[in-house]
Protein backbone atom coordinates (compact mmCIF):
# COMPACT_ATOMS: atom_id res chain seq x y z
CA UNK A 1 0.00 0.00 0.00
CA UNK A 2 1.38 3.08 -1.08
CA UNK A 3 2.61 5.85 1.66
CA UNK A 4 3.35 9.80 1.89
CA UNK A 5 6.74 10.58 2.58
CA UNK A 6 5.72 14.03 3.74
CA UNK A 7 3.00 15.39 6.24
CA UNK A 8 0.60 17.31 3.86
CA UNK A 9 -2.76 16.52 2.77
CA UNK A 10 -3.35 15.61 -1.23
CA UNK A 11 -6.70 15.70 -0.87
CA UNK A 12 -9.32 13.28 -2.45
CA UNK A 13 -10.78 13.93 -5.77
CA UNK A 14 -14.40 15.46 -4.58
CA UNK A 15 -17.34 16.37 -6.64
CA UNK A 16 -18.55 19.08 -4.14
CA UNK A 17 -16.35 22.58 -5.13
CA UNK A 18 -18.60 21.83 -8.47
CA UNK A 19 -21.52 21.68 -6.80
CA UNK A 20 -20.85 24.54 -5.04
CA UNK A 21 -20.03 26.41 -7.81
CA UNK A 22 -23.27 25.08 -10.04
CA UNK A 23 -25.03 26.17 -6.43
CA UNK A 24 -23.55 29.84 -6.29
CA UNK A 25 -24.16 29.85 -10.38
CA UNK A 26 -28.55 29.21 -9.72
CA UNK A 27 -28.60 30.90 -6.63
CA UNK A 28 -27.49 34.61 -7.75
CA UNK A 29 -29.57 34.35 -11.36
CA UNK A 30 -32.36 32.66 -9.81
CA UNK A 31 -32.53 35.72 -7.28
CA UNK A 32 -32.52 37.58 -10.33
CA UNK A 33 -35.18 35.81 -11.78
CA UNK A 34 -37.13 36.13 -8.89
CA UNK A 35 -36.93 39.38 -8.70
CA UNK A 36 -37.93 39.78 -12.55
CA UNK A 37 -40.09 37.41 -13.49
CA UNK A 38 -41.58 36.01 -9.81
CA UNK A 39 -40.49 32.66 -10.06
CA UNK A 40 -38.31 31.20 -7.08
CA UNK A 41 -37.48 27.56 -9.36
CA UNK A 42 -34.09 28.44 -9.88
CA UNK A 43 -33.19 30.38 -6.64
CA UNK A 44 -35.00 27.39 -4.57
CA UNK A 45 -32.60 24.89 -6.14
CA UNK A 46 -29.80 26.57 -6.09
CA UNK A 47 -30.42 27.09 -1.90
CA UNK A 48 -30.85 23.58 -2.30
CA UNK A 49 -27.48 22.68 -3.76
CA UNK A 50 -26.15 25.20 -1.51
CA UNK A 51 -27.26 23.10 1.46
CA UNK A 52 -26.10 19.47 0.19
CA UNK A 53 -22.91 20.81 -0.41
CA UNK A 54 -22.30 22.48 2.38
CA UNK A 55 -23.05 19.53 4.28
CA UNK A 56 -21.24 16.93 2.45
CA UNK A 57 -18.28 18.59 1.85
CA UNK A 58 -17.90 19.68 5.02
CA UNK A 59 -19.00 16.02 6.73
CA UNK A 60 -15.78 14.77 4.75
CA UNK A 61 -13.53 17.03 6.15
CA UNK A 62 -14.76 15.93 9.27
CA UNK A 63 -14.38 12.77 8.28
CA UNK A 64 -10.27 12.80 6.88
CA UNK A 65 -9.40 14.91 9.97
CA UNK A 66 -10.61 13.36 13.02
CA UNK A 67 -11.23 9.87 11.68
CA UNK A 68 -8.26 9.23 8.66
CA UNK A 69 -5.82 11.47 10.30
CA UNK A 70 -5.11 13.85 7.63
CA UNK A 71 -4.94 16.95 9.97
CA UNK A 72 -1.34 16.62 11.09
CA UNK A 73 0.65 19.77 12.58
CA UNK A 74 1.17 21.63 9.36
CA UNK A 75 -1.79 20.76 8.03
CA UNK A 76 -3.95 22.55 10.74
CA UNK A 77 -2.01 25.49 10.30
CA UNK A 78 -2.73 25.92 6.83
CA UNK A 79 -6.74 25.41 8.02
CA UNK A 80 -5.52 28.29 10.48
CA UNK A 81 -4.27 30.55 8.25
CA UNK A 82 -7.14 29.85 5.92
CA UNK A 83 -9.60 30.89 8.60
CA UNK A 84 -7.62 33.93 9.63
CA UNK A 85 -7.73 35.21 5.80
CA UNK A 86 -11.30 34.23 5.38
CA UNK A 87 -12.56 36.50 8.52
CA UNK A 88 -10.12 38.96 7.28
CA UNK A 89 -11.70 38.84 3.94
CA UNK A 90 -15.18 39.46 6.30
CA UNK A 91 -13.95 42.48 8.33
CA UNK A 92 -13.36 44.07 4.47
CA UNK A 93 -17.05 42.94 4.06
CA UNK A 94 -18.22 44.69 6.67
CA UNK A 95 -15.93 47.67 6.17
CA UNK A 96 -17.54 48.44 3.32
CA UNK A 97 -20.98 48.81 4.68
CA UNK A 98 -19.85 50.95 7.44
CA UNK A 99 -18.51 52.73 4.57
CA UNK A 100 -21.75 53.71 3.28
CA UNK A 101 -23.26 54.41 6.96
CA UNK A 102 -20.62 56.96 7.97
CA UNK A 103 -20.80 58.51 3.93
CA UNK A 104 -24.48 59.42 4.67
CA UNK A 105 -24.09 60.08 8.39
CA UNK A 106 -21.07 62.54 8.45
CA UNK A 107 -22.64 64.11 5.86
CA UNK A 108 -26.35 64.28 5.40
CA UNK A 109 -28.41 65.11 2.00
CA UNK A 110 -30.97 68.29 2.33
CA UNK A 111 -33.21 65.50 1.45
CA UNK A 112 -32.62 64.14 4.87
CA UNK A 113 -32.68 67.73 6.46
CA UNK A 114 -29.15 68.21 6.58
CA UNK A 115 -29.45 66.12 9.39
CA UNK A 116 -28.69 62.36 10.85
CA UNK A 117 -31.13 60.96 11.98
CA UNK A 118 -32.92 62.20 9.15
CA UNK A 119 -35.84 64.51 9.20
CA UNK A 120 -38.83 61.68 10.06
CA UNK A 121 -36.91 58.46 11.36
CA UNK A 122 -37.98 57.77 14.78
CA UNK A 123 -34.38 55.97 16.18
CA UNK A 124 -34.41 53.35 18.20
CA UNK A 125 -33.51 53.79 21.45
CA UNK A 126 -29.90 52.58 21.96
CA UNK A 127 -30.27 51.65 25.90
CA UNK A 128 -33.09 49.37 25.63
CA UNK A 129 -33.13 46.12 23.47
CA UNK A 130 -29.54 46.96 21.84
CA UNK A 131 -28.10 47.06 24.96
CA UNK A 132 -29.62 43.99 26.43
CA UNK A 133 -28.20 42.42 22.58
CA UNK A 134 -24.48 43.84 23.83
CA UNK A 135 -24.88 42.62 26.80
CA UNK A 136 -25.94 38.84 25.10
CA UNK A 137 -23.11 38.38 22.81
CA UNK A 138 -20.69 40.05 25.11
CA UNK A 139 -21.88 37.39 27.62
CA UNK A 140 -21.71 34.14 25.17
CA UNK A 141 -18.52 35.46 24.30
CA UNK A 142 -17.47 34.42 27.82
CA UNK A 143 -19.11 31.51 27.56
CA UNK A 144 -17.43 30.14 24.24
CA UNK A 145 -13.83 31.36 25.91
CA UNK A 146 -15.02 28.83 29.24
CA UNK A 147 -16.28 26.34 26.05
CA UNK A 148 -12.71 26.32 25.22
CA UNK A 149 -11.10 25.92 28.73
CA UNK A 150 -12.97 23.07 29.01
CA UNK A 151 -12.45 21.22 26.10
CA UNK A 152 -8.43 21.85 26.72
CA UNK A 153 -8.92 20.61 30.20
CA UNK A 154 -10.86 17.80 29.04
CA UNK A 155 -13.96 18.40 31.20
CA UNK A 156 -16.60 16.99 28.83
CA UNK A 157 -19.30 17.99 30.60
CA UNK A 158 -18.32 21.58 31.03
CA UNK A 159 -17.42 22.32 27.55
CA UNK A 160 -20.88 20.53 26.61
CA UNK A 161 -22.68 22.71 28.91
CA UNK A 162 -20.71 26.18 28.35
CA UNK A 163 -21.06 25.47 24.34
CA UNK A 164 -24.95 25.01 24.82
CA UNK A 165 -25.45 28.33 26.56
CA UNK A 166 -23.23 30.28 24.33
CA UNK A 167 -25.75 28.46 21.22
CA UNK A 168 -28.77 29.68 23.54
CA UNK A 169 -27.24 33.32 23.76
CA UNK A 170 -26.75 33.29 19.75
CA UNK A 171 -30.40 32.01 19.59
CA UNK A 172 -31.85 34.73 22.09
CA UNK A 173 -29.46 37.18 20.30
CA UNK A 174 -31.39 36.53 17.15
CA UNK A 175 -34.36 36.70 18.75
CA UNK A 176 -34.40 39.59 19.90
CA UNK A 177 -33.42 41.29 16.91
CA UNK A 178 -35.71 39.65 15.09
CA UNK A 179 -38.69 41.13 17.35
CA UNK A 180 -36.92 44.94 17.23
CA UNK A 181 -36.59 44.51 13.45
CA UNK A 182 -40.69 43.50 13.45
CA UNK A 183 -41.42 46.50 15.72
CA UNK A 184 -38.95 48.86 14.14
CA UNK A 185 -41.00 52.17 13.68
CA UNK A 186 -38.90 52.35 10.04
CA UNK A 187 -38.02 49.94 6.96
CA UNK A 188 -35.53 48.82 4.48
CA UNK A 189 -37.45 51.13 2.08
CA UNK A 190 -36.91 54.29 4.25
CA UNK A 191 -34.22 56.61 2.70
CA UNK A 192 -30.27 55.57 3.39
CA UNK A 193 -31.11 55.26 6.76
CA UNK A 194 -33.52 52.52 6.66
CA UNK A 195 -30.83 51.25 3.73
CA UNK A 196 -27.60 51.08 5.75
CA UNK A 197 -29.78 50.30 9.25
CA UNK A 198 -31.17 46.80 7.51
CA UNK A 199 -28.26 46.65 5.37
CA UNK A 200 -25.51 46.67 8.19
CA UNK A 201 -27.46 44.92 10.99
CA UNK A 202 -29.07 42.34 8.53
CA UNK A 203 -25.65 40.69 7.48
CA UNK A 204 -24.47 41.31 10.93
CA UNK A 205 -27.71 38.74 11.82
CA UNK A 206 -26.75 36.43 9.04
CA UNK A 207 -23.50 35.97 10.48
CA UNK A 208 -24.51 35.07 13.98
CA UNK A 209 -26.66 32.72 12.54
CA UNK A 210 -23.88 31.37 10.39
CA UNK A 211 -21.52 31.38 13.83
CA UNK A 212 -24.44 29.59 15.74
CA UNK A 213 -25.13 27.01 13.18
CA UNK A 214 -20.67 26.58 13.14
CA UNK A 215 -21.42 26.30 16.99
CA UNK A 216 -23.82 23.78 17.16
CA UNK A 217 -21.73 21.73 14.96
CA UNK A 218 -19.00 21.96 16.85
CA UNK A 219 -21.28 20.53 20.00
CA UNK A 220 -22.43 17.94 18.17
CA UNK A 221 -19.02 16.90 17.51
CA UNK A 222 -18.08 17.28 21.30
CA UNK A 223 -20.84 15.09 21.91
CA UNK A 224 -19.58 12.70 19.78
CA UNK A 225 -15.92 12.83 21.15
CA UNK A 226 -14.48 14.25 17.96
CA UNK A 227 -12.16 16.86 19.74
CA UNK A 228 -9.36 16.14 22.09
CA UNK A 229 -7.49 18.24 24.71
CA UNK A 230 -4.50 19.19 22.36
CA UNK A 231 -6.86 19.10 18.85
CA UNK A 232 -10.07 20.91 18.45
CA UNK A 233 -9.24 23.09 15.43
CA UNK A 234 -13.10 23.01 14.25
CA UNK A 235 -13.98 24.42 17.34
CA UNK A 236 -11.66 27.12 17.47
CA UNK A 237 -12.62 28.34 14.31
CA UNK A 238 -15.87 28.17 15.31
CA UNK A 239 -14.51 30.44 18.49
CA UNK A 240 -12.87 32.82 16.26
CA UNK A 241 -15.32 33.30 14.25
CA UNK A 242 -17.81 34.08 17.50
CA UNK A 243 -15.94 36.53 18.83
CA UNK A 244 -15.61 38.52 15.25
CA UNK A 245 -19.46 38.38 15.32
CA UNK A 246 -19.27 39.84 18.77
CA UNK A 247 -16.90 42.57 17.52
CA UNK A 248 -18.94 43.26 14.79
CA UNK A 249 -22.03 44.20 16.71
CA UNK A 250 -20.13 46.42 19.25
CA UNK A 251 -19.30 48.66 16.41
CA UNK A 252 -22.69 48.69 14.89
CA UNK A 253 -23.98 49.28 18.39
CA UNK A 254 -21.78 52.08 18.98
CA UNK A 255 -21.90 53.49 15.39
CA UNK A 256 -25.24 53.12 14.24
CA UNK A 257 -27.35 52.31 17.31
CA UNK A 258 -25.35 55.02 19.48
CA UNK A 259 -23.84 57.16 17.75
CA UNK A 260 -26.33 57.63 14.62
CA UNK A 261 -29.38 58.08 17.20
CA UNK B 1 -18.23 87.67 19.12
CA UNK B 2 -21.78 86.77 19.92
CA UNK B 3 -21.38 83.26 19.63
CA UNK B 4 -18.15 83.14 21.98
CA UNK B 5 -21.18 84.68 24.39
CA UNK B 6 -23.08 81.38 24.60
CA UNK B 7 -20.50 78.98 25.35
CA UNK B 8 -20.94 76.38 28.30
CA UNK B 9 -17.76 74.55 29.34
CA UNK B 10 -18.17 70.70 29.71
CA UNK B 11 -16.50 71.07 32.91
CA UNK B 12 -19.33 73.08 34.78
CA UNK B 13 -21.80 76.02 33.76
CA UNK B 14 -20.74 79.59 33.30
CA UNK B 15 -23.80 81.70 33.00
CA UNK B 16 -25.54 82.39 30.01
CA UNK B 17 -24.45 86.68 29.06
CA UNK B 18 -26.88 88.87 27.39
CA UNK B 19 -25.61 89.58 23.72
CA UNK B 20 -24.58 93.03 23.32
CA UNK B 21 -22.47 94.32 20.57
CA UNK B 22 -19.36 95.10 21.63
CA UNK B 23 -18.80 92.25 24.43
CA UNK B 24 -15.39 90.87 24.73
CA UNK B 25 -15.51 87.13 24.44
CA UNK B 26 -14.31 85.33 27.31
CA UNK B 27 -11.28 82.06 26.72
CA UNK B 28 -12.49 79.21 24.35
CA UNK B 29 -14.56 76.94 26.30
CA UNK B 30 -12.52 73.56 25.68
CA UNK B 31 -10.85 72.85 28.77
CA UNK B 32 -7.55 71.16 27.68
CA UNK B 33 -5.23 70.42 30.70
CA UNK B 34 -2.31 71.29 27.81
CA UNK B 35 -1.72 72.19 24.26
CA UNK B 36 -2.74 75.50 22.52
CA UNK B 37 -5.92 76.74 22.50
CA UNK B 38 -7.44 78.47 19.73
CA UNK B 39 -8.59 82.05 19.48
CA UNK B 40 -11.57 83.39 17.80
CA UNK B 41 -10.08 84.85 15.20
CA UNK B 42 -8.24 81.73 14.12
CA UNK B 43 -11.41 79.43 14.40
CA UNK B 44 -13.35 81.99 12.63
CA UNK B 45 -10.41 81.90 9.77
CA UNK B 46 -9.71 78.19 10.07
CA UNK B 47 -13.56 77.66 8.93
CA UNK B 48 -13.49 80.80 6.44
CA UNK B 49 -10.96 78.61 4.79
CA UNK B 50 -12.29 75.37 4.90
CA UNK B 51 -15.61 76.53 2.77
CA UNK B 52 -13.23 78.80 0.70
CA UNK B 53 -12.30 75.42 -1.22
CA UNK B 54 -12.47 76.23 -4.99
CA UNK B 55 -13.31 72.78 -5.27
CA UNK B 56 -15.21 71.88 -2.82
CA UNK B 57 -17.48 68.99 -3.24
CA UNK B 58 -21.11 68.37 -2.12
CA UNK B 59 -20.08 65.93 0.81
CA UNK B 60 -17.13 68.38 2.33
CA UNK B 61 -19.98 70.86 2.39
CA UNK B 62 -22.49 69.07 4.28
CA UNK B 63 -19.64 67.34 6.31
CA UNK B 64 -18.36 70.82 7.97
CA UNK B 65 -21.97 72.48 8.19
CA UNK B 66 -22.22 69.56 10.39
CA UNK B 67 -19.74 69.73 12.30
CA UNK B 68 -20.02 73.65 12.61
CA UNK B 69 -23.55 72.87 13.99
CA UNK B 70 -22.46 70.81 16.23
CA UNK B 71 -20.52 73.29 18.14
CA UNK B 72 -21.56 74.81 21.12
CA UNK B 73 -21.97 78.19 19.38
CA UNK B 74 -23.95 80.27 16.47
CA UNK B 75 -20.80 80.77 13.88
CA UNK B 76 -19.85 84.34 13.09
CA UNK B 77 -20.79 85.99 9.52
CA UNK B 78 -18.19 85.75 7.97
CA UNK B 79 -17.86 81.55 8.11
CA UNK B 80 -21.98 81.54 6.71
CA UNK B 81 -21.19 83.93 4.08
CA UNK B 82 -18.52 81.25 3.24
CA UNK B 83 -20.68 78.77 3.94
CA UNK B 84 -23.23 80.19 1.32
CA UNK B 85 -20.42 81.40 -1.58
CA UNK B 86 -19.43 77.25 -1.66
CA UNK B 87 -23.30 76.15 -2.21
CA UNK B 88 -23.81 78.82 -4.95
CA UNK B 89 -20.70 76.80 -5.98
CA UNK B 90 -22.20 73.65 -5.63
CA UNK B 91 -25.62 74.64 -7.24
CA UNK B 92 -27.33 74.27 -4.14
CA UNK B 93 -29.82 76.51 -3.19
CA UNK B 94 -31.48 73.90 -0.61
CA UNK B 95 -28.52 73.96 1.52
CA UNK B 96 -27.81 77.58 1.82
CA UNK B 97 -31.39 78.05 2.93
CA UNK B 98 -31.20 75.29 5.17
CA UNK B 99 -27.58 76.63 6.72
CA UNK B 100 -29.97 79.91 7.77
CA UNK B 101 -32.68 77.72 9.47
CA UNK B 102 -29.74 75.52 11.43
CA UNK B 103 -28.41 79.20 12.59
CA UNK B 104 -31.77 80.49 13.45
CA UNK B 105 -31.86 77.37 15.97
CA UNK B 106 -28.64 77.56 16.68
CA UNK B 107 -29.55 80.82 18.58
CA UNK B 108 -31.66 79.03 20.49
CA UNK B 109 -33.94 81.34 22.91
CA UNK B 110 -31.96 84.25 21.94
CA UNK B 111 -34.10 85.61 19.58
CA UNK B 112 -32.07 88.61 18.42
CA UNK B 113 -28.89 86.83 16.81
CA UNK B 114 -30.82 85.42 13.61
CA UNK B 115 -31.88 88.91 12.63
CA UNK B 116 -28.47 90.29 13.61
CA UNK B 117 -27.16 87.57 11.15
CA UNK B 118 -29.38 88.48 8.39
CA UNK B 119 -28.75 92.03 8.74
CA UNK B 120 -25.23 91.08 8.16
CA UNK B 121 -25.46 88.66 5.12
CA UNK B 122 -27.86 90.82 3.74
CA UNK B 123 -25.33 91.81 1.06
CA UNK B 124 -24.48 88.43 0.41
CA UNK B 125 -27.99 86.57 0.49
CA UNK B 126 -29.05 89.15 -2.35
CA UNK B 127 -26.30 89.02 -4.39
CA UNK B 128 -26.32 85.05 -4.60
CA UNK B 129 -30.30 85.42 -5.12
CA UNK B 130 -30.81 83.48 -1.39
CA UNK B 131 -34.50 84.05 -0.40
CA UNK B 132 -34.28 83.65 4.00
CA UNK B 133 -36.53 80.86 5.28
CA UNK B 134 -39.24 84.07 6.11
CA UNK B 135 -39.22 85.56 2.37
CA UNK B 136 -40.71 81.98 1.46
CA UNK B 137 -42.62 81.10 4.19
CA UNK B 138 -41.25 77.99 5.25
CA UNK B 139 -40.75 79.35 8.86
CA UNK B 140 -43.82 78.37 9.82
CA UNK B 141 -44.55 74.62 10.71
Amino acid sequence: MAHQAHAYHMVDPSPWPLTGAVAALLLTSGTAIWMHFNSMSLMSLGMILLLLTIYQWWRDIIREGTFQGHHTPPVQKGLRYGMILFITSEVFFFLGFFWAFYHSSLAPTPELGGCWPPTGITTLDPFEVPLLNTAVLLASGVTVTWAHHSIMEGQRKQAIQSLTLTILLGFYFTFLQGMEYYEAPFTIADGVYGSTFFVATGFHGLHVIIGSSFLAVCLLRQVQFHFTSKHHFGFEAAAWYWHFVDVVWLFLYISIYWWGS
Amino acid sequence: MFRAVYRLTSAGARSLVRTRPGYAAPVASRCYSHGKVETDEEFDARWVTYFSKPDIDGWELRKGMNTLIGYDLVPEPKVLDSALRACRRLNDLASAIRILEAVKDKAGPHEDIYPYLIQELQPTLAELGISTPEELGIDKS
